[in-house]
């Protein structure tokens, strides 16, 4: 899908009026005095994850009970957030490694912070499954197939068994990905910086000179780590959407759910990236940087998950009709009209019919109407989630045993809580990172010395030749 | 290898053979061979001098008793405690002869008979109600750990109620007083059990003393009568008191129609027909374990024939919920529905009886002629359905019982014998009940709560004996200001009750367990009691502590303790059945069999005129709405509301646990403007109560119904106090003029919202079966009986894998038999007894987390007026392909190569992933560690000495459920490796089916082609939940459990054919019978 995207046309009307130190002093002014608004929402993030790690405590020390779910609901939002900030991991590595493989040059300024929100919404999703077992001191233990003198053994056929090698794979892959390309712009911050600071950063950035012989190892490992990376990207959420594919449950139960889940995790990763460049290009003025051409790339990809996933949601409905299979009808019936629509209706809203809005190329380019709509799809998608995991627990089979969900208090701050730590983290980036890559800018900026002054067709198209 | 050589009736003590055919009162033989006892070389005692372990030197009497008072005075932790109870138990007990042994003896001198970690059973009696089942009690290291139904016990024939079972919780209750006390002036002092017997003493000196006490059927108020004319008082001063009315209005009955009062004892194997008015003899009735038993008999499908329930009734009840023709009649309307089936029975020229009952019968309908000509509008059943029930009832053998606890109004001795001369005209008497022949000794004298009001003025001193009137007697009937007036109120209770608040001296008595004592519930049948344990509290047994007031008296009595009273008595017991040995010898070989007799005999009586005695009131007017208070099949009339898992084990037909519930029909609660938890106000002109509303389908639509057992007062038990409103509140005082029982039934309610909602702990959200067709099948009889013909291999589908068994020598299978299963719970009792199941309380059983691991869903369907009720025992299923196992990611369940999913508790992480996959839901997650003692903040009675030890107590954020009781399976075939042998079939019973007094389970090992479990597998009836249509190759989930169905037989209209048409799409939720499924978080939010 992602070749469809002609790189070289966004580099063409891309607009440089920057020398390479521009580059350098603008985008690295997040180093410096950030906007007061920075500051508050740390506060407030910082505030979010403190609560939630006082309801965490109270919980692993008190007992699972506190949540407010319970049979048949075994899992609710403890889960529905591991998926929802899976899901959003996704975007980073897609961004950062597949459209790297397919050169889509648009990608050099939104990709370091897309691989950022990465790392700390898969670090997000890696606290639930842990915190949610109630005992994480067993469980994180015992789930890793370590060797001990029993002879223990995990079970390779759970899916949660490939979950904890889907999630530590991408997690390290991501990490390495992420950490390689910023060791050039540690090394730039490195010669910026003085005393301290440049200790820390020149420790980070392992020795990085810029020499010829660096560059080409770098590029060779760094389109290696895509290149391991981009099987991930389709690998991870298939595996996470395999946690409920494996069971027998009525909605859960679907061969459709690997694509589908990789296609809305997509959907959900792009349509956070842009939620937070939105406001990170405001706060950090790089507007010129992050161009209203990057923005509608991204809102594209968008758009384009968000029909798969419209797809996915009609065919569903239809298999479970055309299955001629009582519980699987009953059970999506319910969900179009039961006690669960309205979290069905929201979640079809937000991921379908608002991006529709998106066909308009005006509307794609009212960063405005697009932050809302964006900011929708994050919440449909992750209503899509509560919904194929209330939904289906729910009311299965036996109608003895069904029973009812609503979230309560704790499920409430701990959601609010994972976003707190999301927040907490893409914050700190924010601060001590650089935003944009600096190397990746200035690698499709117009060479120096070039006549077309501001036109990056030679200057792509020369890079591209370099290689 | 005899099996049994006390079955062969040549010792002397079986039970003799009726002249009517097969052994008729005698362990029922069932359809299949009778399973192996515990195989065990050598004499059974039976004969033999009993070895009795020489335990200890005997010391000076001042040592001992010192030595026994230091013992009890000790602070003693649970270490100590099992040691002393091992040993003192096991000294006193072993080989069912107790001994003063008072001496804590470590296990090294490890006594004769005692294997630590195996357990002792001993045979006793239940002393819970007064129907006299036979009980095994398993002692381990000198605890009870689980009751059991003596399975030759002809009573129980191995089942217990739900009462019974929980009888454990009453032993070690956290709440037993731990030594008697006295109220003075205005302050409660203990006192030693001395000075308690030399106060009595002086107090009872020359005084006119009355006893109150409850139901037995043994020797118990004989001893009492004894005691009262040893101490100066008059035998005639002993009262008994059963809130089940029905002892008393059928023994009154009786009298008036025979001359003698008695309760007929029931044979239902050969009857067709069973007709209940009003009845509850499934739920309470008379001897609720016994008549299961012999309704379940008459419920097996034999040569495709079955016997046919036929059920009148205005509440929905657990007997209702089994009927096949089910006829709501209007409230307090039982005894003109008897005169209708009467009139049609007396029309016919066919009628069976004598010409005098035909007579009578013309009379009493002559008399209640106005009655009659209205009465098929009034009752709301027309004249056709009697006219075809009396042909059907005359043309096959059948009987009639009538009234219940919902229904004792004014009229219940009339019922009673209106009853009577039905079942003359059907030929009952002499065929399904017996009243020459061993009858049914009535636990209360009729006229006792009319002598007791008449008398109570003129008494000095009043002792109440384990009964507690002052909560179940309605507050109406005065017995406050009755007992007020006498001077001293000596109250002798096992627990705190209600009724120590009237008394001047409070004293603990023993637990059954601890006690000596014995039962007749048939003439001329005995069932002993022997002490099981020590008393684990400062107790004392009521006849010992009468014994020493009177020795205090100067007025001994010529026994040392009432083990001697009930030796001495035994003797004529001895005679009876012609023991010609030892006497001590024929003692303990009952004591080890737990029962003993040769039933009475006396000629047949005629029927007497009680024409005068029949006369129904007038018409029940409609639209009037009418209070019903039936005693709550768990909690009895409140003796069981202080046992958690009695409260926790939930009403059959609503589902509801801990709470006390307003149930209305639907239709009338939607006309009012009513939903579900709708906090009403129920108010007559007595007293006014609140609860909450359960739009109950089936019940009348003028019916309100409001279960007894809840309402305790607070400072009575944590456990029961401040749950529930008791209904008697409601009643004005009215008698039955016959019995002097209270009215319970019928009182005109006013119903009001009060505006709040009360969540009621409904365990069950969604009540009908979803438009789905392979969780609960449903077949004719004519359907049942040609699948029936059939053999069938459910095993048999298309399958990928080898099969799972190939090499074991075992697979364990159950059958859940839906026809037999009544839905009374017993079998959660069980399991949680056995398993260390906890129970969670009323919040966390709102939010669903209730930790059964046998579950009873129970589904509605059809007509909400009257609906047909299938109950389905739910738990594990033990899947061959078990969605649970694939997923679990540390193979913390794991397949059994014979047949069981495992857990292996300590290595469950708690991902909770398998209790997602399951599509039965039977696991169980553990969300807190259930403290032993502690519900919440309610004080748990679940002792921690009550663990059985065999089972792992699991901690939180394990998942936990049923595996087949799976300690007795390993115990099984431990003793069949050590006897190099199989393990029998029905050598291993799990406790669901051990306790069923239904014999609706059935386990057993599906690899041999001749067990029980597998010719009932192959049994064309059987089938697989959610195992598809495996006719039409349909095999549904393919989960191959080891658990098979039987389907649910009825002989209902239009039964097993497809009544989901009218519920529209799959899966849509059913309007009135449907309980909304609320947000159940209210109550929750505060943690």
């Amino acid at each position: 899908m992602a070749h469809t995207i002609d790189a070289s046309k966004y580099s063409n009307t891309v607009k440089w009026e920057k020398t390479i130190s521009d580059v350098n002093d603008e985008i690295l002014v997040n180093l410096r005095n950030p906007h007061p608004s920075f500051y508050v929402a740390f506060a407030v993030a910082a505030l979010a994850l403190l609560t939630a790690i006082g309801f965490v405590a109270a919980h692993t020390i008190v007992g699972l009970g506190l949540w407010n779910f319970a049979p048949p609901l075994y899992w609710a939002v403890d889960i529905t957030n591991f998926v929802f900030w899976v899901g959003i991991g996704h975007a980073g590595t897609l961004i950062s490694a597949i459209l790297f493989l397919f050169r889509a040059k648009w990608r050099n300024t939104v990709n370091r912070s897309a691989e950022a929100m990465t790392i700390f919404a898969v670090m997000c999703a890696a606290v639930f499954p842990l915190i949610h077992m109630g005992r994480m001191w067993v469980g994180a233990y015992w789930a890793l197939p370590l060797p001990n003198t029993n002879n223990l053994w995990v079970n390779f056929r759970s899916p949660l068994v490939w979950d904890v090698f889907a999630i530590s794979t991408y997690f390290t892959v991501s990490l390495l990905f992420w950490y390689m390309g910023l060791v050039p712009d540690l090394a730039t911050i490195r010669d910026r910086s003085k005393g301290f600071k440049r200790l820390v950063y020149g420790f980070m950035s392992f020795g990085w000179r810029g020499t010829v012989r660096q560059w080409y190892h770098y590029e060779a490992g760094y389109g290696f780590l895509a290149a391991l990376a981009t099987p991930l990207v389709l690998s991870v959420h298939s595996v996470v959407s395999w946690d409920f594919a494996m069971s027998i449950q009525p909605g859960w139960h679907t061969t459709i759910f690997p694509p589908y889940f990789v296609a809305g995790a997509i959907l959900s990763g792009c349509a956070m990236v842009y939620t937070l460049l939105i406001p990170v290009r405001k706060m950090f003025r790089l507007e010129k940087y992050i161009l209203p051409e990057h923005l509608e790339a991204c809102i594209k990809l968008t758009l384009l998950t968000s029909t798969i996933v419209f797809y996915a949601y009609a065919i569903e409905f239809f298999v479970a009709w055309y299955s001629g299979n009582t519980y699987e009808w009953a059970l999506f019936e319910k969900r179009a009209t039961g006690p669960y629509s309205f979290y069905f209706w929201t979640m079809v809203f937000c991921n379908c019919i608002f991006p529709l809005a998106w066909w308009s190329k005006r509307i794609r380019n009212n960063i405005a109407v697009s932050f809302v709509i964006a900011v929708l799809v994050n919440v449909g998608m992750w209503f899509e989630r509560y919904n194929i995991i209330i939904s289906s627990l729910a009311e299965d089979f036996l109608p003895g045993s069904w029973g009812h969900f609503e979230p309560g208090l704790w499920e409430i701050v701990i959601t609010i809580g994972s976003f707190g730590l999301f927040f907490v983290f893409f914050l700190l980036f924010c601060k001590f990172f650089p935003i944009i890559s600096l190397s990746e800018i200035k690698l499709i900026m117009p060479k120096p010395l070039s006549n077309v002054h501001g036109g990056g067709h030679g200057g792509a198209h020369s890079h591209a030749k370099g290689h | 290898m005899t099996i049994n050589n006390m079955e062969s009736g040549k010792k002397g003590f079986a039970i003799e053979t009726d002249e009517r055919g097969p052994v008729v009162f005698g362990p029922v033989d069932g359809p299949f061979e009778r399973p192996a006892e515990k195989m065990v070389e050598g004499n059974l005692y039976m004969e033999t001098e009993e070895v009795v372990p020489e335990v200890a030197p005997r010391e000076s009497e001042a040592e001992q008793k010192d030595a026994a008072r230091k013992a009890l005075a000790m602070n003693i932790d649970r270490r100590d405690f099992l040691k002393l109870f091992g040993a003192t138990a096991v000294a006193s007990s072993a080989a069912c002869v107790r001994r003063p042994a008072e001496k804590a003896i470590p296990y090294v001198n490890q006594p004769v008979d005692f294997v630590p970690s195996v357990g002792n059973e001993y045979a006793t009696t239940c002393g819970e109600c007064a129907a006299g089942c036979g009980v095994v009690v398993r002692t381990l290291e000198g605890r009870p750990v689980k009751i059991e139904g003596n399975r030759e016990h002809p009573i129980s024939q191995g089942g217990t109620c739900t009462l019974g079972q929980a009888a454990l919780q009453g032993l070690y209750h956290l709440e037993r007083r731990k030594g008697p006390s006295i109220k003075r002036a205005n302050r409660v002092d203990n006192l030693a059990w001395d000075d308690v017997y030399e106060l009595l003493a002086k107090d009872f000196a020359g005084k006119k003393v009355g006893i109150l006490t409850g139901g037995s059927t043994g020797n118990r108020h004989q001893f009492y009568r004894e005691w009262l004319r040893a101490i100066g008082s008059s035998e005639s001063r002993l009262y008994t008191y059963e809130s089940n009315a029905l002892y008393a209005t059928m023994a009154q009955a009786h009298a008036i129609a025979f001359g003698f009062e008695a309760l007929p004892r029931i044979d239902l194997r050969q009857v067709n027909t069973v007709v209940g008015i009003g009845s509850d003899f499934l739920d309470v009735g008379v001897s609720p374990v016994y008549f299961a038993k012999s309704f379940s008999e008459a419920r097996s499908l034999k040569g495709g024939k079955m016997a046919r329930l036929v059920q009148f009734e205005s509440a929905m009840t657990i007997t209702g919920g089994r009927a096949d023709e089910r006829h709501v009649i209007a409230p307090n309307a039982e005894l003109i529905t008897t005169l209708l089936l009467m009139k049609s029975l007396s029309d016919r020229a066919d009628a069976k009886g004598s010409a005098n009952a035909k007579a009578i019968a013309r009379k009493i309908l002559a008399t209640n002629a106005n009655v009659i000509s209205g009465g098929y509008e009034a009752v709301g059943v027309e004249k056709s359905v009697f006219d075809a029930l009396a042909t059907d009832m005359i043309r096959s053998q059948s009987v009639l019982f009538a009234g219940g606890s919902h229904s004792f109004d004014d009229q219940a001795t009339s019922l009673q014998v209106a009853t009577i001369v039905v079942n003359e005209l059907v030929g009952a008497y002499g065929t399904a009940l017996m009243i020459d022949r061993g009858w049914m000794v009535s636990p209360v004298k009729a006229g006792d709560m009319k002598r007791f009001v008449d008398d109570a003025r003129g008494l000095d001193a009043l002792v109440i004996i384990d009964t507690n009137p002052a909560f179940t007697l309605p507050a109406s009937f005065g017995f406050d200001a009755l007992v007020k007036k006498i001077p001293l109120m000596v109250s002798m209770q096992t627990q705190p009750v209600e009724t120590d608040d009237l008394a001047t001296y409070v004293l603990p008595l023993n637990h059954y367990l601890e006690s000596w004592g014995d039962e007749q519930p048939a003439a001329g049948f005995w069932s002993a009691r022997q002490p099981a344990v020590l008393a684990t509290t400062d107790s004392r047994q009521a006849e010992d502590a009468l014994l020493w007031i009177a020795a205090h008296m100067k007025r001994p009595m010529p026994y040392s303790d009432y083990r001697a009273y009930i030796r001495e008595r035994w003797k004529a017991v001895a005679a009876l059945v012609d023991s010609k040995g030892d006497f001590d010898n024929f003692f303990n070989a009952v004591l080890r069999r737990g029962f003993v007799g040769k039933l009475a005999s006396r000629p047949a009586d005629s029927l007497r005129d009680v024409a005068s005695s029949v006369k129904a009131a007038k018409l029940p007017a409609a639209g009037t709405l009418r209070l019903l208070a039936p005693i709550d099949v768990r909690l009895n009339d409140g003796r069981g509301a202080n046992k958690p898992v009695l409260q926790e084990t939930g009403d059959a037909m609503t589902t509801i646990a801990w709470d006390t519930w307003v149930a209305l029909n639907p239709g009338t609660a939607k006309k009012m403007g009513l939903r579900r938890n709708d906090l009403l106000k129920v108010e007559t002109d007595a007293g006014t109560v609140e609860a909450a509303l359960y739009p109950l389908p089936g019940v009348h639509p003028d019916a309100v119904v409001i279960h007894r057992g809840n309402g305790h007062a607070k400072h009575v038990s944590k456990i029961s106090g401040g749950n529930g409103v008791n209904p008697l509140a409601l009643f004005a005082k009215a008698t039955d003029a016959a019995t002097g029982m209270p009215v319970t039934s019928g009182a005109t309610v006013k119903l009001a919202s009060t505006g709040k909602i009360f969540q009621l702990a409904a365990m069950q959200k969604h009540n009908d079966l979803a438009n789905r067709h392979d969780i609960v099948k449903k077949l004719s009889v004519a359907k049942a009986a040609e699948k029936m013909a059939k053999v069938q291999n459910l095993d048999d589908v298309p399958d990928l894998y080898p099969s799972l068994y190939d090499n074991a020598e075992y697979r364990w299978g159950l059958s859940v038999d839906l026809t037999k299963c009544t839905g009374c719970g017993a079998c959660q009792v069980a399991c949680a007894q056995e398993n260390n199941v906890p129970q969670v309380g009323r919040e966390q059983v709102n939010l669903h987390r209730v930790m059964h691991w046998i579950r009873l869903d129970r589904y509605f369907e059809g007509d909400t007026n009257n609906p047909q009720v299938s109950i389905q025992p739910m738990m594990c299923q033990q899947c061959s392909h078990a969605p649970c196992e694939a997923v679990c990611p540390v193979f913390a369940t794991t397949h059994h190569e014979e047949g069981i999913n495992s857990m292996t508790y300590n290595r469950c992480i708690g991902t909770r992933y398998c209790a997602n996959a399951c599509p039965y839901k039977v696991r169980r997650f553990n969300w807190w560690t259930h403290k032993w003692n502690t519900i919440g903040d309610r004080l748990q009675d679940r002792n921690i000495r009550a663990l059985n030890p065999d089972v792992t107590v699991r901690t939180r954020g394990v998942m936990e459920k049923c595996n087949f009781c799976f300690q007795r399976i390993r115990d099984a075939k431990h003793t069949a490796k050590v006897q190099i042998r199989k393990v029998m079939d029905g050598e291993i019973r799990t406790a669901c089916e051990q306790v069923c007094p239904s014999d609706a389970i059935v386990f057993g090992n599906l690899k041999d082609p001749n067990s029980r479990v597998s010719k009932l597998r192959a049994d064309g009836r059987s089938y697989l939940a959610l195992g598809g249509d495996p006719e039409a190759k349909e095999f549904g989930l393919k989960t191959l459990p080891n658990v098979s169905y039987m389907a649910h037989v009825s002989h209902r209209e239009g039964f097993g054919e497809s009544l989901h048409s009218e519920h529209g799409a799959p899966g849509s939720h059913n309007t009135d019978a449907k309980t909304e499924t609320h947000g159940n978080q209210e109550e929750h939010k505060g943690h």
